[in-house]
């Protein structure tokens, strides 16, 4: 899951991009307005965590001009303006949630992972295909009963694809979501982190390769025939 | 609780109830006494009548035409009487109609004209007037000298009269009832009409609450005694609207500038307490910078509450004021060669008698959001003058953004130009300090622009 937090003071910037990294997200930070709406049209992220007050461009606007623009990308305003009428107005604006500052980082991440599941159509907060159960909140991932130790990153690639179930998901998607858009593009680092997610997973393979168009997570379509 | 309305109701019933009751006995008895005055005025004419009528013939008195008089003054209609007294408690002549009785007052009977209720035969109530004349001659009492004076009572029946008087006092007493109801219908719906505009003003008055300072007054068809008042209150309310706003936008930026840094201590601590391997010094080095931000915000802040309660002592010690300013510009030197900012300083000398301590924070204030705030490559300006023997220090830069209305709120605390309030180098709070140091020594700082180009001027200056 990627998530772009727009926050200009830098030291808030740097504990929430600590926080989400930790958790598994890949962050972008930008620290005005104007920059963030620049990252925010340039890539497809899952969540935006938008401080409302930027400099260059308010974040209300910002959130405006996504909206105008046809972006529905889910936005977590963050803000330390907490009247009724500032989270109405930001709401009326197309945020998705809000959050007054100071705030408790596990709330921060909890609402920040209930927008990535709205994000993927679920309100199910665990994940099973097959005999794998994923638990978001947990982070904990098992096959049949059995469970499966995996890093962070693999943890994020594997959620990815399980909330994509079924879908054909791109090598280009992966690095855009999973990897912070820093690697390089000519890179296997995507099909190194698949292979050693498959082997993690075990036999019965779940991830599968759709030649010339990327991967996709699904019980094996031909056990599952008659 | 005092009511004007019924104050003034109750004092003007009282005094209409006087009046009216003042007029109503005086209307009473003066119409009263015109009407008895007519009755007398009929009697002293049937007297003029019976006076001229009278003779003395041979020492007797006697009426002549007796037999005309007979049908007024006879026994058969006794409604008007008469008697003549030749010596007093001598009656000489009576008419018929009093059938022998006597018309005399109570007292006795007077000595010249006179008139007086009197009872009349048959116990009937009725006026009677006196006259003295001296009988007119006749016979052989011609060219004898002329006999003494007599007296000539004459009465009538005063039933008429009576009847009246009740009618007179039956109608001055539905009159006085009638007035009296207007009265106290009237005064009332009066007073309530003429105070609308009072209760109008009192209803919207009532109505304003800390919420609803933008109401105002109306002041559209409002007397022209209410006006002022009006007028006086909706300024007070645009000050205590303005004031509000102000507080409030206090309390908001307050709660702004703390919760940022609350934020990020919390954020820093809950990351490191969750991932220990993540902490390295850079965390601690943000939690303590996060701590000495709000630090200097308490401090700026508690500098400037006492400053406001008029709990800050300044020094007064002599130096110059030339030296001092080109002293706290120093620092500023290198950052403002690194945007290009020219400085441009006229300093005569200027002894001045202040403190020292807070005339520099002041100029440290004013040369720190000249660095910061000149659009790069401008001019920095710092001179001094002495007008009318005080001594002013201007201090301006170019400015590229800034209104008047902008101007106005410079001294606001926490306000700043940039809604976002971005960067931690700039609270809100330096210029409504400088200006409370300035007053704590009995100088001035204020602001203007300067057009063309534009420039924000700030003016230091002592009085004379």
């Amino acid at each position: 899951m990627r998530v772009l937090v727009v926050e200009d003071s830098s030291r808030l910037q740097r504990a929430l991009g600590t926080a989400l990294r930790k958790s598994g997200y890949a962050v972008d930070t930008a620290g005005d307005g104007t920059e963030g709406l620049w990252l925010a049209e340039s890539h497809d992220y899952d969540v935006i965590v938008l401080d409302l007050m930027l400099p260059r461009r308010d974040g209300l606007s910002v959130l405006a001009e996504l909206r105008r623009k046809g972006k529905s990308t889910h936005v977590l305003l963050l803000t330390a303006r907490d009247t009724v009428a500032d989270r109405v107005e930001g709401l009326q604006a197309g945020a998705d949630d809000y959050l007054v500052k100071p705030f408790s980082l596990d709330e921060l991440l909890a609402r920040v992972q209930a927008l990535c599941r709205r994000a993927y159509g679920t309100k199910q907060p665990r994940l099973a295909i097959a005999d794998m159960e994923i638990d978001p909140l947990a982070r904990r991932v098992q096959r049949a009963g059995r469970p499966i130790e995996l890093t962070a990153r693999e943890y994020l690639l594997l959620e990815y694809l399980a909330r994509r179930e079924g879908q054909v998901v791109s090598r280009t998607e992966i690095e855009e979501h999973i990897y912070d858009g820093q690697i390089d593009r000519m890179s296997n680092v995507v099909d190194s982190a698949i292979c050693g997610l498959r082997k993690k997973l075990g036999s019965a393979p779940l991830i599968h390769t759709r030649r010339g168009l990327g991967y996709v997570l699904e019980a094996d379509p031909y056990s599952a025939r008659p | 609780m005092k009511s004007i309305r019924r104050r003034l109701t109750r004092e003007l019933l009282g005094v209409s109830l006087v009046l009216l009751g003042g007029g109503w006995i005086a209307f009473f008895l003066s119409a009263r006494a015109e009407l008895i005055e007519q009755f007398d005025i009929t009697l002293r004419a049937r007297a003029l009548t019976l006076t001229a009528l009278t003779v003395r013939e041979g020492g007797r008195l006697r009426i002549e035409a007796a037999d005309r008089l007979a049908r007024e003054y006879g026994s058969a209609r006794p409604r008007d009487f008469f008697e003549i007294w030749q010596d007093p408690g001598t009656p000489a002549l009576r008419s018929d109609s009093l059938g022998g009785a006597d018309l005399v007052p109570p007292g006795g009977l007077p000595d010249r004209h006179a008139a007086w209720d009197v009872d009349l035969p048959r116990g009937r109530p009725g006026r009677a007037i006196s006259v003295n004349f001296k009988p007119r001659p006749i016979g052989n009492d011609r060219g004898q000298a002329a006999g003494g004076e007599v007296m000539l009572v004459v009465a009538g029946d005063r039933d008429g009269l009576d009847e009246a008087l009740d009618e007179l006092l039956g109608i001055a007493a539905i009159g006085g009832i009638l007035l009296l109801a207007a009265i106290l219908i009237g005064v009332p719906r009066v007073l309530r009409r003429g105070l609308r505009p009072l209760d109008r003003m009192a209803e919207q008055v009532s109505g304003i609450r800390a919420d609803s300072l933008a109401a105002r007054l109306s002041v559209a068809d409002l007397p022209t005694e209410l006006l002022p008042i009006a007028d006086r209150l909706n300024d007070l309310l645009a000050r205590l609207e303005s004031s509000f706003d102000r507080e409030r936008r206090f309390s908001a930026d307050l709660a702004h500038e703390l919760r940022t840094p609350i934020a990020e201590i919390r954020s820093l601590a809950e990351c490191a307490l969750k991932w220990p391997e993540a902490r390295d010094p850079s965390t601690d080095r943000d939690v303590l910078a996060s701590a000495l931000h709000m630090e200097s915000m308490v401090a700026q802040l508690l500098a400037l509450a006492r400053g406001e309660q008029r709990q800050m002592s300044a020094q007064r010690i002599e130096f110059r004021l030339d030296a001092l300013v080109l002293a706290t510009w120093e620092p500023f030197l290198s950052r403002a060669a690194e945007r290009g900012l020219t400085p441009h300083f006229e300093m005569p000398p200027a002894p001045v008698a202040a403190d020292p301590l807070l005339v520099r924070s002041i100029l440290r204030n004013l040369f720190d959001n000249a660095v910061d705030y000149s659009p790069a490559g401008g001019e920095i300006r710092a001179s001094i003058d002495f007008p009318g023997g005080a001594t002013r220090l201007r201090i301006s830069n170019p400015v590229e953004t800034l209104d008047a209305g902008d101007v106005a709120q410079l001294f606001d605390r926490f306000w700043r130009k940039e809604a976002a309030r971005s960067g931690q180098q700039h609270l809100g709070l330096g210029l409504p300090l400088a200006r409370t140091f300035a007053e704590a020594m009995g100088w001035s700082l204020a602001a203007a622009l300067e057009p063309h180009p534009l420039r924000l001027v700030f003016t230091l200056a002592n009085s004379r």
